[in-house]
């Protein structure tokens, strides 16, 4: 079953240029000037039912704009949409009684109430009878360990607890899908982990379906199968997160520490030589074309090993490079 | 109905939002009600030495006030973002109301209270029923004249701010219209010649609160019930699909100002 099916969505932004005050404005309603900004640009994509899905990109590479066209916040200039069947833009009400939506730069809770007031609200909105969200709460609350957070109002709370409560509130209407844009911005190492790992549990026991934006890549790596890197409003990138990982961190950095000092010549073909101390070296090789057994078996020729570290390079590096080697073109016309 | 539902359930939380600061609330209620007091003082001044002008008396001015500041205030505090719809807009902030399911504008309008309108609600049925027009059927034409007035005060300044979709940003030219509907609904129509009162009919509502529903009240005729059912049902469509249509144009905003 596919839940989201996109075929050539098109978004162009007509940014007015006008200038404050009332004369402007009656000046802009005849003669409106406008610049135009191509934020989505022929995007397809499916999503099958309880996937969970990253989208990646850089700042202003259409994403949060992907998002709202979803969820019909937004109207495309061009191309169809359909998420759980519905097309967004034209069966806006239908289609938010089953989804869910975080956007992590606008909260949705309402900021001077507690939480729980906010929930019960939303319970209202959703049509759930009383019974049901309260039973939904207590299993939110304890699914994102934040019982002692819904009675503080919510300006009082940390980004980090009140983002808990966010996405909380995406699901109490049990949705068959949520939307997060960038659920995690701002966020500290715990904090995201937390939140990380709640979405996770409801996708395994309730099957939601999860596409998340994020910059990100920590995101990516704990939760998402599968990746879609955009850029300037276009796929560049499209894959499962493994297979990413598999084609792309093919690149092993190494750190050695000798008993002896090492010598300065130090040099083997196939490996870039990042660093060279006096008891250590640094280096990073691409395992496609030069064998790990090589590597180490030279490394032990040198001398004796007292320590060494073998790790990936970061995911975020990965990503860098698939921007930087996808075609670019100008995301603006004038 | 169902929307019934949802929109006690709205005001119960703006409610509890209040109650948080609640002295503030008590201040701004209380403050309205002597403003408008103020206000009244200059009539009382002005038929204590004219009697009466056209034909209408203290009395009708009081009746007058009172559906004027009995619809203003129902609209402000049921319906409160009827006055900031353009900042809504224009700041992005309608991605919340599109993302919940129920009607956008109703779940806008009703999102926001302002405390002040219960202080104009009190001083309007207050003005009412010391206006000598308290008879059961004084107080039925009394709710109805309050009702489309509640509805074309909505309707007008939303069909104003919603051509912030057009237009960007329109606070500007949303703060005129709304002092001009709130001005002008507080005269009598006598006041003025007919082309002024044909402007107050149509392009500035104002008449259709005020004056007309007072002359309702003052005495039964058919004419003015029709003409401002008419004038609330007309003004409704037209801000529903107005909104709406601007709805297609409506461009979020990934906090984004352009300045030219
Ligand atoms: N309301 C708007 N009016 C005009 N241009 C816009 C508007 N919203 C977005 N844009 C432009 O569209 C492009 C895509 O923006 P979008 O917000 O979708 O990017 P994003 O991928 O979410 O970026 P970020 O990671 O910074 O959130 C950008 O060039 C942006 O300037
Ligand atoms: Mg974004």
């Amino acid at each position: 079953m596919t839940s989201i099916e996109v075929h050539d969505l098109h978004k162009v932004f007509q940014t007015k240029r006008k200038a404050a005050g009332l004369g402007a404005s009656v000046r802009a309603l005849f003669k409106p000037e406008y610049r135009e900004v191509e934020a989505v640009r022929q995007l397809s994509f499916q999503m099958e039912s309880g996937e969970l899905l990253g989208f990646i990109g850089p700042n202003g590479a259409g994403k949060s704009t992907t998002i709202k066209m979803l969820t019909g916040i937004l109207h495309p200039t061009g191309g169809d949409a359909k998420v759980l069947g519905y097309v967004p833009w034209k069966e806006r009400q239908k289609l938010a009684f089953h989804i869910g939506t975080v956007f992590g730069q606008r909260p949705q809770l309402w900021y001077h109430l507690p939480a729980i007031d906010t929930f019960t609200l939303f319970g209202k909105i959703y049509e759930l009878d009383d019974r049901e969200t309260k039973k939904r709460i207590d299993f939110l609350t304890e699914a994102f360990e934040i019982r002692d957070l819904l009675e503080t109002p919510v300006r009082k709370l940390s980004l980090g607890q009140r983002m808990r409560c966010e996405v909380a509130a995406s699901l109490l209407h049990r949705p068959k899908l949520i939307l997060l844009d960038e659920p995690s911005i701002g966020l500290d190492v715990v904090a995201k982990q937390h939140i990380r790992d709640a979405i996770r549990r409801m996708n395994q026991e309730e099957g939601v379906g999860v596409l998340l934006t994020s910059h990100d890549a920590g995101d990516l790596e704990a939760l998402c199968k599968r990746v879609i890197i955009i850029n300037h409003g276009q796929i560049v990138y499209e894959d499962k997160v493994s297979n990413l990982k598999r084609k792309h961190l093919t690149s092993k950095l190494v750190e050695v520490r000798y008993a002896q000092e090492v010598p300065a010549n130090f040099h083997l073909d196939g490996v870039e030589v990042l660093k060279v101390g006096r008891y250590g070296v640094k280096l990073r090789f691409d395992t496609a074309h030069t064998s790990v057994d090589k590597v180490m078996a030279h490394l032990s020729s040198v001398g004796d090993l007292v320590d060494i570290t073998i790790s990936d390079p970061p995911l975020e590096e990965v990503i860098a490079k698939i921007y930087r080697e996808a075609p670019t073109r100008m995301s603006r016309r004038e | 109905m169902k929307n019934f539902k949802f929109l006690i359930a709205l005001w119960k939380a703006n409610l509890q939002a209040a109650m948080e600061f609640r002295s503030a609330f008590l201040t701004q209620v209380i403050f309205m009600m002597v403003n408008n007091g103020a206000y009244f003082m200059f009539w009382v001044l002005y038929f204590d030495k004219f009697k009466a002008v056209q034909g209408w008396t203290l009395q009708d001015m009081m009746l007058l006030y009172g559906i004027a500041a009995t619809a203003w205030g129902t609209a402000a505090y049921f319906f409160g973002h009827f006055t900031t719809l353009a900042e809504v807009i224009t700041q992005g902030r309608l991605d919340y109301y599109l993302s919940l399911p129920k009607p956008v504008l109703l779940h806008v309008l009703a999102s926001r209270s302002i405390g002040s309108g219960m202080g104009d609600i009190i001083y309007g049925i207050g003005s009412f029923i010391i206006s000598g027009y308290l008879t059961a059927d004084g107080v039925l034409r009394f709710a109805i004249a309050v009702f489309t007035g509640v509805c074309i005060f909505i309707s007008f300044l939303t069909i104003i701010q919603s051509l912030s979709f057009w237009l960007g940003n329109t606070v500007a030219l949303s703060q005129i219209a709304l002092s001009a509907v709130l001005t002008f609904s507080l005269y009598p129509s006598a006041l003025f010649n007919a082309s002024t009162k044909f402007v107050l009919l149509t392009i500035i509502p104002a008449a259709l609160i005020g004056s007309v529903p007072a002359e309702f009240v003052r005495a039964f005729t058919w004419q003015s019930p029709l003409q401002i059912s008419a004038g609330a049902f007309v003004f409704l469509l037209l801000a529903v699909t107005i909104f709406h249509s601007g709805l297609r144009k409506y461009e979020s905003g990934s906090a984004i100002q352009v300045e030219v």
